[in-house]
Protein backbone atom coordinates (compact mmCIF):
# COMPACT_ATOMS: atom_id res chain seq x y z
CA UNK A 1 0.00 0.00 0.00
CA UNK A 2 1.75 3.04 -0.89
CA UNK A 3 0.52 6.62 -0.76
CA UNK A 4 -0.05 7.40 -4.39
CA UNK A 5 -2.89 4.93 -4.11
CA UNK A 6 -4.93 7.54 -2.38
CA UNK A 7 -6.82 10.34 -4.34
CA UNK A 8 -5.01 13.11 -3.53
CA UNK A 9 -1.23 11.32 -3.63
CA UNK A 10 1.63 12.97 -1.58
CA UNK A 11 4.23 11.66 -3.55
CA UNK A 12 4.35 12.33 -7.78
CA UNK A 13 3.33 8.93 -9.03
CA UNK A 14 6.09 7.83 -11.58
CA UNK A 15 3.70 5.88 -14.18
CA UNK A 16 1.61 9.20 -14.22
CA UNK A 17 4.01 11.46 -14.41
CA UNK A 18 6.37 9.34 -16.90
CA UNK A 19 9.40 10.55 -14.90
CA UNK A 20 8.42 14.54 -15.80
CA UNK A 21 10.80 16.87 -14.65
CA UNK A 22 9.60 18.18 -11.42
CA UNK A 23 10.14 21.79 -12.58
CA UNK A 24 12.01 22.71 -9.01
CA UNK A 25 14.67 24.27 -9.85
CA UNK A 26 17.40 26.00 -7.25
CA UNK A 27 17.85 29.42 -7.80
CA UNK A 28 20.76 29.74 -5.42
CA UNK A 29 23.51 26.98 -6.53
CA UNK A 30 26.19 29.54 -5.99
CA UNK A 31 24.99 29.66 -2.09
CA UNK A 32 24.88 26.02 -1.13
CA UNK A 33 27.77 24.29 0.88
CA UNK A 34 30.04 21.97 -1.41
CA UNK A 35 28.30 18.52 0.56
CA UNK A 36 25.05 19.79 0.01
CA UNK A 37 22.71 17.07 -1.56
CA UNK A 38 21.10 18.36 -4.80
CA UNK A 39 17.30 18.25 -5.33
CA UNK A 40 16.61 15.08 -7.34
CA UNK A 41 14.94 16.32 -10.68
CA UNK A 42 12.09 13.60 -10.09
CA UNK A 43 10.92 12.41 -7.07
CA UNK A 44 10.33 8.81 -7.70
CA UNK A 45 12.03 6.33 -9.49
CA UNK A 46 12.15 2.56 -10.35
CA UNK A 47 14.45 0.17 -9.98
CA UNK A 48 15.63 -0.17 -13.15
CA UNK A 49 16.28 3.22 -14.02
CA UNK A 50 18.78 3.30 -11.40
CA UNK A 51 20.48 0.32 -13.41
CA UNK A 52 23.96 1.54 -14.16
CA UNK A 53 25.57 0.69 -17.01
CA UNK A 54 28.10 -1.83 -16.35
CA UNK A 55 26.21 -2.66 -13.26
CA UNK A 56 27.79 -2.53 -10.13
CA UNK A 57 30.56 -4.37 -10.30
CA UNK A 58 34.13 -3.74 -10.94
CA UNK A 59 33.72 -0.75 -8.98
CA UNK A 60 36.09 -2.11 -6.19
CA UNK A 61 39.35 -3.66 -6.02
CA UNK A 62 41.46 -5.15 -3.87
CA UNK A 63 44.04 -2.63 -2.11
CA UNK A 64 46.70 -4.46 -2.57
CA UNK A 65 48.69 -4.94 -5.59
CA UNK A 66 50.46 -9.10 -7.09
CA UNK A 67 51.66 -7.47 -10.58
CA UNK A 68 54.31 -5.75 -9.27
CA UNK A 69 57.24 -8.09 -10.78
CA UNK A 70 58.22 -5.05 -12.55
CA UNK A 71 58.03 -2.16 -11.01
CA UNK A 72 60.45 -0.18 -10.03
CA UNK A 73 60.17 -0.03 -6.65
CA UNK A 74 59.56 -3.96 -6.41
CA UNK A 75 63.00 -4.07 -8.23
CA UNK A 76 64.53 -1.58 -5.95
CA UNK A 77 63.64 -3.65 -3.13
CA UNK A 78 65.02 -6.73 -4.13
CA UNK A 79 67.96 -4.96 -4.95
CA UNK A 80 68.70 -3.61 -1.41
CA UNK A 81 67.59 -6.81 -0.05
CA UNK A 82 69.96 -8.92 -1.98
CA UNK A 83 72.66 -6.15 -0.70
CA UNK A 84 71.66 -7.00 2.99
CA UNK A 85 72.00 -10.90 2.17
CA UNK A 86 75.42 -10.49 1.13
CA UNK A 87 76.70 -8.62 4.19
CA UNK B 1 -7.34 36.16 -11.60
CA UNK B 2 -9.54 33.62 -13.09
CA UNK B 3 -6.43 33.00 -15.02
CA UNK B 4 -3.74 33.36 -12.90
CA UNK B 5 -5.14 30.57 -10.74
CA UNK B 6 -6.02 28.14 -13.22
CA UNK B 7 -3.23 25.79 -13.14
CA UNK B 8 -3.93 26.12 -9.40
CA UNK B 9 -7.44 24.47 -10.45
CA UNK B 10 -6.05 22.16 -12.97
CA UNK B 11 -3.45 21.07 -10.95
CA UNK B 12 -5.63 20.23 -7.58
CA UNK B 13 -7.85 18.31 -9.97
CA UNK B 14 -5.16 16.08 -11.19
CA UNK B 15 -4.67 15.30 -7.58
CA UNK B 16 -0.38 15.45 -8.36
CA UNK B 17 0.78 17.16 -4.76
CA UNK B 18 4.21 18.14 -6.67
CA UNK B 19 1.67 20.18 -9.46
CA UNK B 20 0.08 21.90 -6.92
CA UNK B 21 3.04 23.21 -4.57
CA UNK B 22 4.39 24.01 -8.25
CA UNK B 23 2.25 26.77 -8.57
CA UNK B 24 3.10 27.84 -5.75
CA UNK B 25 6.64 28.11 -6.46
CA UNK B 26 8.45 31.21 -6.47
CA UNK B 27 10.28 30.71 -9.52
CA UNK B 28 8.70 30.85 -12.59
CA UNK B 29 8.26 27.85 -15.05
CA UNK B 30 10.57 27.52 -18.04
CA UNK B 31 8.01 27.44 -20.26
CA UNK B 32 6.07 30.65 -18.69
CA UNK B 33 8.83 32.96 -17.40
CA UNK B 34 6.39 35.90 -17.04
CA UNK B 35 3.97 33.71 -14.50
CA UNK B 36 4.76 35.49 -11.27
CA UNK B 37 5.02 38.88 -12.80
CA UNK B 38 1.37 38.23 -14.23
CA UNK B 39 -0.10 36.61 -11.54
CA UNK B 40 0.84 39.58 -8.98
CA UNK B 41 -0.30 42.20 -11.93
CA UNK B 42 -3.60 40.45 -12.21
CA UNK B 43 -5.02 42.28 -8.61
CA UNK B 44 -3.51 44.66 -6.15
CA UNK B 45 -3.15 45.49 -2.41
CA UNK B 46 -7.00 46.47 -2.10
CA UNK B 47 -8.77 44.09 -4.07
CA UNK B 48 -6.21 41.06 -3.62
CA UNK B 49 -7.78 39.44 -1.16
CA UNK B 50 -11.56 39.56 -2.90
CA UNK B 51 -10.06 38.46 -6.59
CA UNK B 52 -8.60 35.20 -4.90
CA UNK B 53 -11.60 34.76 -2.98
CA UNK B 54 -13.64 34.99 -5.58
CA UNK B 55 -11.51 32.96 -8.20
CA UNK B 56 -11.15 30.16 -5.90
CA UNK B 57 -14.70 29.76 -5.16
CA UNK B 58 -16.12 30.10 -8.37
CA UNK B 59 -13.88 28.02 -10.63
CA UNK B 60 -15.76 25.89 -13.27
CA UNK B 61 -13.57 22.88 -13.15
CA UNK B 62 -12.65 22.79 -9.29
CA UNK B 63 -14.76 22.31 -6.62
CA UNK B 64 -13.30 22.70 -3.26
CA UNK B 65 -14.92 22.21 0.10
CA UNK B 66 -15.62 25.61 1.64
CA UNK B 67 -13.20 25.13 4.67
CA UNK B 68 -10.44 24.63 1.68
CA UNK B 69 -11.29 26.80 -0.43
CA UNK B 70 -10.58 29.41 2.89
CA UNK B 71 -7.37 28.47 3.46
CA UNK B 72 -5.71 28.34 -0.30
CA UNK B 73 -7.60 32.14 -0.33
CA UNK B 74 -5.36 33.05 2.82
CA UNK B 75 -2.65 31.17 1.30
CA UNK B 76 -2.57 32.91 -1.62
CA UNK B 77 -3.13 36.33 -0.65
CA UNK B 78 0.10 35.95 1.56
CA UNK B 79 1.85 34.41 -1.95
CA UNK B 80 0.95 37.44 -4.17
CA UNK B 81 2.44 39.41 -1.25
CA UNK B 82 5.99 37.69 -1.24
CA UNK B 83 5.53 37.24 -5.35
CA UNK B 84 5.80 41.32 -5.24
CA UNK B 85 8.48 41.39 -2.70
CA UNK B 86 10.08 38.42 -5.19
CA UNK B 87 9.95 40.88 -8.03
CA UNK B 88 11.15 43.71 -6.45
CA UNK B 89 14.06 42.07 -5.57
CA UNK B 90 14.85 40.74 -8.91
CA UNK B 91 14.29 44.03 -10.61
CA UNK B 92 16.35 45.69 -7.90
CA UNK B 93 18.72 43.12 -8.64
CA UNK B 94 18.43 44.10 -12.56
CA UNK B 95 19.20 46.96 -11.84
CA UNK B 96 22.58 46.60 -10.04
CA UNK B 97 20.89 48.02 -6.57
CA UNK B 98 21.44 45.18 -4.63
CA UNK B 99 21.76 46.96 -0.85
CA UNK B 100 18.59 47.85 0.42
CA UNK B 101 18.45 44.46 2.08
CA UNK B 102 15.25 43.27 -0.99
CA UNK B 103 16.59 39.41 0.24
CA UNK B 104 15.60 40.29 3.43
CA UNK B 105 12.02 41.18 2.76
CA UNK B 106 11.94 38.31 -0.01
CA UNK B 107 12.40 35.90 3.26
CA UNK B 108 9.79 37.38 5.84
CA UNK B 109 7.19 38.03 3.30
CA UNK B 110 7.87 34.23 2.12
CA UNK B 111 8.53 33.30 6.07
CA UNK B 112 4.35 33.95 6.25
CA UNK B 113 3.69 31.80 3.37
CA UNK B 114 5.28 28.90 5.60
CA UNK B 115 3.51 30.25 8.53
CA UNK B 116 0.42 29.97 6.77
CA UNK B 117 0.70 26.31 5.09
CA UNK B 118 1.67 25.06 8.56
CA UNK B 119 -1.42 26.95 9.73
CA UNK B 120 -4.04 25.42 7.51
CA UNK B 121 -2.41 21.34 7.68
CA UNK B 122 -2.47 21.46 11.48
CA UNK B 123 -5.92 23.05 11.71
CA UNK B 124 -7.34 20.26 9.41
CA UNK B 125 -8.40 23.04 7.02
CA UNK B 126 -6.21 21.29 4.41
CA UNK B 127 -5.61 17.69 3.58
CA UNK B 128 -2.64 15.72 4.01
CA UNK B 129 -1.15 15.59 0.92
CA UNK B 130 -0.50 19.27 1.17
CA UNK B 131 2.30 18.30 3.08
CA UNK B 132 4.42 18.15 0.07
CA UNK B 133 3.21 21.67 -0.61
CA UNK B 134 4.42 22.71 2.82
CA UNK B 135 7.83 20.74 1.95
CA UNK B 136 8.49 22.78 -1.25
CA UNK B 137 7.75 26.06 0.08
CA UNK B 138 9.90 25.06 3.23
CA UNK B 139 12.49 24.21 0.81
CA UNK B 140 12.37 27.69 -0.63
CA UNK B 141 12.09 29.43 2.45
CA UNK B 142 15.65 27.47 3.07
CA UNK B 143 17.50 29.23 -0.42
CA UNK B 144 15.66 32.68 0.83
CA UNK B 145 17.28 32.35 4.32
CA UNK B 146 20.76 31.74 2.90
CA UNK B 147 20.34 34.62 0.77
CA UNK B 148 19.10 36.70 3.09
CA UNK B 149 21.85 35.55 5.31
CA UNK B 150 24.25 36.45 2.69
CA UNK B 151 23.03 40.42 2.16
CA UNK B 152 22.90 40.41 5.68
CA UNK B 153 26.54 40.01 5.68
CA UNK B 154 26.81 42.70 3.29
CA UNK B 155 24.64 45.47 4.20
CA UNK B 156 25.10 45.34 7.81
CA UNK B 157 27.87 46.71 9.79
CA UNK B 158 31.39 44.10 10.93
CA UNK B 159 30.27 44.43 14.54
CA UNK B 160 26.12 44.72 15.11
CA UNK B 161 24.55 43.68 18.33
CA UNK B 162 22.52 40.49 17.91
CA UNK B 163 18.61 41.11 18.12
CA UNK B 164 18.42 38.16 20.78
CA UNK B 165 18.76 35.56 17.99
CA UNK B 166 22.06 34.40 19.31
CA UNK B 167 23.46 33.79 22.41
CA UNK B 168 26.27 35.90 21.97
CA UNK B 169 25.43 39.68 22.99
CA UNK B 170 28.14 41.03 19.93
CA UNK B 171 28.28 39.05 16.61
CA UNK B 172 31.74 39.61 14.92
CA UNK B 173 30.34 38.75 11.74
CA UNK B 174 27.12 38.54 10.79
CA UNK B 175 25.79 35.07 10.99
CA UNK B 176 23.03 32.73 9.84
CA UNK B 177 20.34 34.70 11.57
CA UNK B 178 17.69 33.87 9.05
CA UNK B 179 18.53 30.27 8.63
CA UNK B 180 18.50 29.47 12.03
CA UNK B 181 14.99 31.25 12.52
CA UNK B 182 13.52 29.32 9.61
CA UNK B 183 14.99 25.85 11.45
CA UNK B 184 12.69 26.49 13.64
CA UNK B 185 9.82 26.81 11.13
CA UNK B 186 10.91 23.64 9.61
CA UNK B 187 10.98 21.85 12.92
CA UNK B 188 7.31 22.64 13.67
CA UNK B 189 6.59 21.23 10.02
CA UNK B 190 9.12 18.16 10.73
CA UNK B 191 7.03 17.74 14.17
CA UNK B 192 3.52 18.61 11.83
CA UNK B 193 4.36 15.00 9.75
CA UNK B 194 5.75 13.12 12.40
CA UNK B 195 3.27 13.46 14.62
CA UNK B 196 -0.24 13.08 12.50
CA UNK B 197 -2.43 10.48 14.77
CA UNK B 198 -4.55 9.53 12.06
CA UNK B 199 -4.75 6.04 11.33
CA UNK B 200 -5.40 5.96 8.17
CA UNK B 201 -2.15 5.74 6.47
CA UNK B 202 -3.22 6.94 3.31
CA UNK B 203 -4.67 10.23 4.47
CA UNK B 204 -1.73 10.64 6.48
CA UNK B 205 0.90 13.78 6.83
CA UNK B 206 3.35 10.82 7.96
CA UNK B 207 4.35 10.62 3.96
CA UNK B 208 6.31 14.01 4.87
CA UNK B 209 8.81 12.68 7.52
CA UNK B 210 11.22 11.64 5.45
CA UNK B 211 11.64 14.90 2.43
CA UNK B 212 11.48 17.09 6.11
CA UNK B 213 13.68 15.86 8.03
CA UNK B 214 16.08 16.02 5.16
CA UNK B 215 15.38 19.99 5.01
CA UNK B 216 16.38 19.61 8.37
CA UNK B 217 19.82 18.11 8.07
CA UNK B 218 20.53 20.37 4.67
CA UNK B 219 19.98 23.00 7.28
CA UNK B 220 21.92 22.07 10.23
CA UNK B 221 24.85 20.93 8.13
CA UNK B 222 24.87 24.76 6.75
CA UNK B 223 24.93 25.75 10.23
CA UNK B 224 27.29 22.92 10.98
CA UNK B 225 24.97 21.86 14.04
CA UNK B 226 25.74 18.31 13.57
CA UNK B 227 24.07 16.88 16.83
CA UNK B 228 20.64 18.07 16.14
CA UNK B 229 20.69 16.39 12.90
CA UNK B 230 21.09 13.39 15.13
CA UNK B 231 18.24 14.29 16.95
CA UNK B 232 16.01 13.90 14.17
CA UNK B 233 17.49 10.81 13.33
CA UNK B 234 16.12 9.62 16.89
CA UNK B 235 12.93 10.88 16.56
CA UNK B 236 12.36 9.24 13.63
CA UNK B 237 13.55 5.92 14.80
CA UNK B 238 11.58 6.39 18.09
CA UNK B 239 8.42 7.24 16.23
CA UNK B 240 7.12 3.33 15.72
CA UNK B 241 4.10 4.04 14.13
CA UNK B 242 5.97 5.17 10.49
CA UNK B 243 4.79 3.45 6.90
CA UNK B 244 7.65 1.14 5.71
CA UNK B 245 10.58 3.12 4.62
CA UNK B 246 10.81 1.39 1.60
CA UNK B 247 7.55 2.57 0.49
CA UNK B 248 8.80 6.17 0.27
CA UNK B 249 9.46 8.11 -2.93
CA UNK B 250 12.98 7.04 -3.98
CA UNK B 251 14.09 11.03 -3.43
CA UNK B 252 13.11 10.90 -0.01
CA UNK B 253 15.14 7.70 1.52
CA UNK B 254 18.06 8.27 -1.15
CA UNK B 255 18.83 11.74 0.75
CA UNK B 256 17.74 10.48 3.76
CA UNK B 257 20.35 7.68 3.17
CA UNK B 258 22.77 10.40 2.49
CA UNK B 259 22.81 12.12 5.76
CA UNK B 260 22.34 9.61 8.18
CA UNK B 261 25.24 7.80 6.34
CA UNK B 262 27.16 11.05 6.98
CA UNK B 263 26.00 11.01 10.54
CA UNK B 264 27.71 7.44 11.36
CA UNK B 265 30.56 8.56 9.22
CA UNK B 266 31.19 11.19 11.27
CA UNK B 267 30.37 9.45 14.26
CA UNK B 268 33.11 6.64 13.17
CA UNK B 269 30.22 3.97 12.96
CA UNK B 270 32.18 3.07 9.50
CA UNK B 271 29.52 -0.17 9.16
CA UNK B 272 26.44 1.64 9.49
CA UNK B 273 27.95 4.68 7.43
CA UNK B 274 28.62 2.30 4.85
CA UNK B 275 25.18 0.58 4.76
CA UNK B 276 23.51 3.68 4.01
CA UNK B 277 25.82 5.24 1.42
CA UNK B 278 25.80 1.68 -0.39
CA UNK B 279 22.07 1.86 -0.22
CA UNK B 280 22.09 5.46 -1.48
CA UNK B 281 24.75 4.62 -4.11
CA UNK B 282 23.19 1.59 -5.58
CA UNK B 283 19.52 3.75 -6.18
CA UNK B 284 20.58 7.14 -6.54
CA UNK B 285 19.05 8.91 -9.59
CA UNK B 286 21.59 8.19 -12.68
CA UNK B 287 21.51 11.74 -13.96
CA UNK B 288 22.24 13.17 -10.36
CA UNK B 289 26.01 12.71 -10.98
CA UNK B 290 26.67 15.40 -8.40
CA UNK B 291 24.93 13.61 -5.97
CA UNK B 292 26.80 10.20 -6.65
CA UNK B 293 30.07 12.34 -6.28
CA UNK B 294 28.94 13.14 -3.17
CA UNK B 295 27.50 9.24 -2.18
CA UNK B 296 31.42 8.64 -3.06
CA UNK B 297 33.40 10.96 -1.32
CA UNK B 298 31.95 9.80 1.75
CA UNK B 299 31.47 5.63 0.45
CA UNK B 300 35.33 5.37 -0.80
CA UNK B 301 36.77 6.34 2.52
CA UNK B 302 34.59 4.33 4.28
CA UNK B 303 35.49 1.14 2.59
CA UNK B 304 38.67 1.92 3.03
CA UNK B 305 38.33 1.28 6.43
CA UNK B 306 35.32 -1.49 6.74
CA UNK B 307 36.85 -3.59 3.63
CA UNK B 308 40.42 -2.13 2.93
CA UNK B 309 38.78 -1.64 -0.99
CA UNK B 310 40.06 0.98 -2.86
CA UNK B 311 37.71 2.41 -5.99
CA UNK B 312 38.79 0.92 -9.32
CA UNK B 313 40.43 2.99 -11.80
CA UNK B 314 36.97 2.60 -13.72
CA UNK B 315 34.97 4.29 -11.45
CA UNK B 316 37.15 7.27 -10.73
CA UNK B 317 37.59 8.09 -14.32
CA UNK B 318 33.84 8.65 -14.52
CA UNK B 319 34.10 11.18 -11.81
CA UNK B 320 37.17 13.61 -12.60
CA UNK B 321 36.89 15.38 -9.19
CA UNK B 322 36.93 12.00 -7.22
CA UNK B 323 39.90 11.09 -9.43
CA UNK B 324 41.95 14.45 -8.49
CA UNK B 325 41.48 14.18 -4.75
CA UNK B 326 41.76 10.03 -4.65
CA UNK B 327 43.46 8.91 -6.81
CA UNK B 328 46.98 9.85 -5.95
CA UNK B 329 46.03 8.38 -2.80
CA UNK B 330 45.09 5.20 -3.58
CA UNK B 331 47.80 4.48 -6.08
CA UNK B 332 50.11 5.10 -3.10
CA UNK B 333 48.18 2.87 -0.94
CA UNK B 334 48.33 -0.10 -3.29
CA UNK B 335 52.04 0.26 -4.42
CA UNK B 336 52.78 1.04 -0.24
CA UNK B 337 54.47 4.02 -1.24
CA UNK B 338 54.19 5.72 2.61
CA UNK B 339 56.17 9.02 1.50
CA UNK B 340 53.50 9.89 -1.82
CA UNK B 341 51.08 8.75 0.56
CA UNK B 342 51.73 11.38 2.60
CA UNK B 343 52.56 13.95 -0.03
CA UNK B 344 48.88 13.03 -1.58
CA UNK B 345 47.08 13.61 1.90
CA UNK B 346 48.55 16.66 2.41
CA UNK B 347 48.16 17.84 -1.62
CA UNK B 348 44.23 17.40 -0.52
CA UNK B 349 44.34 18.50 2.49
CA UNK B 350 42.04 21.48 2.64
CA UNK B 351 39.36 19.53 1.03
CA UNK B 352 39.66 16.29 3.03
CA UNK B 353 39.25 18.48 5.62
CA UNK B 354 36.14 20.52 4.67
CA UNK B 355 35.00 17.42 3.92
CA UNK B 356 35.29 15.83 7.08
CA UNK B 357 37.71 12.78 5.81
CA UNK B 358 40.91 13.53 6.83
CA UNK B 359 41.04 11.75 9.73
CA UNK B 360 39.49 8.54 8.18
CA UNK B 361 41.55 9.09 5.29
CA UNK B 362 44.75 8.94 7.59
CA UNK B 363 44.06 5.56 8.53
CA UNK B 364 44.26 4.11 5.17
CA UNK B 365 48.49 4.89 5.54
CA UNK B 366 48.03 1.57 7.60
CA UNK B 367 46.71 -0.21 4.49
CA UNK B 368 50.08 1.38 3.02
CA UNK B 369 51.80 0.23 5.23
CA UNK B 370 50.99 -3.42 5.16
CA UNK B 371 51.18 -3.17 1.57
CA UNK B 372 54.46 -2.48 1.79
CA UNK B 373 55.48 -4.85 4.30
CA UNK B 374 53.78 -7.36 2.44
CA UNK B 375 56.27 -6.45 -0.45
CA UNK B 376 58.52 -7.56 1.63
CA UNK B 377 57.42 -11.04 2.41
CA UNK B 378 56.50 -11.49 -1.36
CA UNK B 379 60.32 -10.58 -1.89
CA UNK B 380 61.42 -13.04 -0.03
CA UNK B 381 60.18 -15.74 -1.79
CA UNK B 382 60.00 -19.42 -1.41
CA UNK B 383 61.77 -22.04 0.88
CA UNK B 384 63.41 -25.04 -1.23
CA UNK B 385 61.57 -28.06 -2.48
CA UNK B 386 61.69 -30.70 -0.13
CA UNK B 387 61.82 -33.97 -1.73
CA UNK B 388 58.08 -35.28 -2.83
CA UNK B 389 56.48 -31.53 -2.81
CA UNK B 390 54.59 -30.46 -5.44
CA UNK B 391 55.81 -26.95 -6.78
CA UNK B 392 52.72 -25.61 -6.10
CA UNK B 393 52.67 -26.64 -2.55
CA UNK B 394 55.83 -25.08 -1.88
CA UNK B 395 56.21 -22.39 1.16
CA UNK B 396 56.84 -18.89 1.18
CA UNK B 397 59.71 -18.21 3.59
CA UNK B 398 58.01 -16.96 6.73
CA UNK B 399 60.98 -15.92 9.19
CA UNK B 400 62.55 -12.95 7.95
CA UNK B 401 65.36 -10.83 9.22
CA UNK B 402 64.02 -7.49 10.82
CA UNK B 403 66.54 -5.78 8.88
CA UNK B 404 64.93 -6.66 5.49
CA UNK B 405 61.66 -4.68 7.05
CA UNK B 406 63.42 -2.09 7.97
CA UNK B 407 65.05 -1.28 4.62
CA UNK B 408 61.88 -1.60 3.11
CA UNK B 409 60.41 1.15 5.13
CA UNK B 410 63.57 3.76 4.84
CA UNK B 411 62.95 3.48 1.01
CA UNK B 412 59.58 3.88 1.55
CA UNK B 413 59.47 6.80 3.67
CA UNK B 414 62.19 8.29 2.17
CA UNK B 415 62.12 11.66 -0.38
CA UNK B 416 60.10 14.45 -0.72
CA UNK B 417 57.60 15.47 2.07
CA UNK B 418 57.96 12.55 4.78
CA UNK B 419 60.98 14.15 6.64
CA UNK B 420 61.10 10.88 8.61
CA UNK B 421 64.36 8.92 9.83
CA UNK B 422 63.88 5.74 11.05
CA UNK B 423 65.52 3.78 13.49
CA UNK B 424 65.34 0.49 14.30
CA UNK B 425 63.44 0.54 17.75
CA UNK B 426 60.65 2.27 15.93
CA UNK B 427 60.51 -0.17 12.38
CA UNK B 428 59.95 -3.02 15.29
CA UNK B 429 57.20 -0.39 16.79
CA UNK B 430 55.56 -0.45 13.69
CA UNK B 431 56.06 -3.97 12.81
CA UNK B 432 54.15 -4.76 16.54
CA UNK B 433 51.27 -1.45 15.65
CA UNK B 434 50.55 -4.15 12.33
CA UNK B 435 50.61 -6.94 14.18
CA UNK B 436 48.43 -5.53 16.77
CA UNK B 437 45.71 -4.05 14.61
CA UNK B 438 46.06 -7.98 12.54
CA UNK B 439 46.76 -6.38 9.42
CA UNK B 440 49.79 -8.99 9.83
CA UNK B 441 50.37 -12.42 11.90
CA UNK B 442 53.01 -13.24 13.41
CA UNK B 443 55.52 -12.23 16.04
CA UNK B 444 58.54 -10.43 16.47
CA UNK B 445 61.60 -12.78 17.55
CA UNK B 446 63.83 -10.34 19.17
CA UNK B 447 66.73 -12.07 20.53
CA UNK B 448 67.09 -13.29 16.55
CA UNK B 449 66.48 -10.31 15.01
CA UNK B 450 63.73 -12.04 13.17
CA UNK B 451 59.83 -11.36 12.38
CA UNK B 452 58.18 -14.64 11.98
CA UNK B 453 55.37 -14.21 9.90
CA UNK B 454 52.19 -17.11 10.26
CA UNK B 455 52.54 -20.03 7.17
CA UNK B 456 49.32 -19.30 6.54
CA UNK B 457 47.91 -15.94 5.96
CA UNK B 458 50.56 -13.64 7.02
CA UNK B 459 48.53 -10.82 5.83
CA UNK B 460 45.06 -11.55 5.97
CA UNK B 461 42.55 -11.21 2.95
CA UNK B 462 45.53 -10.50 1.03
CA UNK B 463 45.67 -13.87 -0.75
CA UNK B 464 48.91 -14.56 1.30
Amino acid sequence: MSASTTSKAPVADPKNGNGEAVPEKKPAASLEEDDEFEDFPIEDWSEEETQIPGGNTHLWEESWDDDDTNEDFAVQLREELKKLGQK
Amino acid sequence: MQAALQPFHDAHASGQAWRVAYTLSPVPPHDDPGRLYDFYRASNEHQVEGDIRYALKYSQTSKLPPKESGAWTDIFVIYWRAVGEILRAEEASNQGRMNDGQWINVYDAWKEVANAIIKYISNGALPPWTVMCMYSVGNHLRLFAMKADTQLAQVEPSVTFSTGLQDDVVTGVAKNNKLEEAARVFNKMFALCLGDRNPDINESRKWGVYCMANLLFKTYFKLKAISLSKNVVKSIEAQVDLPMFDLYPQSHKITYRYYVGILAFLQEDYANAEQHLTEAWDHCFPESTKNQELILTYLIPCRLITKHNIPSPALLAAFPHLQNIFGPLVTCIKSGDLSGFDNALLASEPEFVKRRIYLTLERGRDIALRNLLRRVFLAAGFEELKEGQAAKDRMRKTRLPIEHFATALRMGTRGEGSGQVLDDDEVECLLANMIYKGLMKGYISRDHGMVVLNKKGAFPGTGV
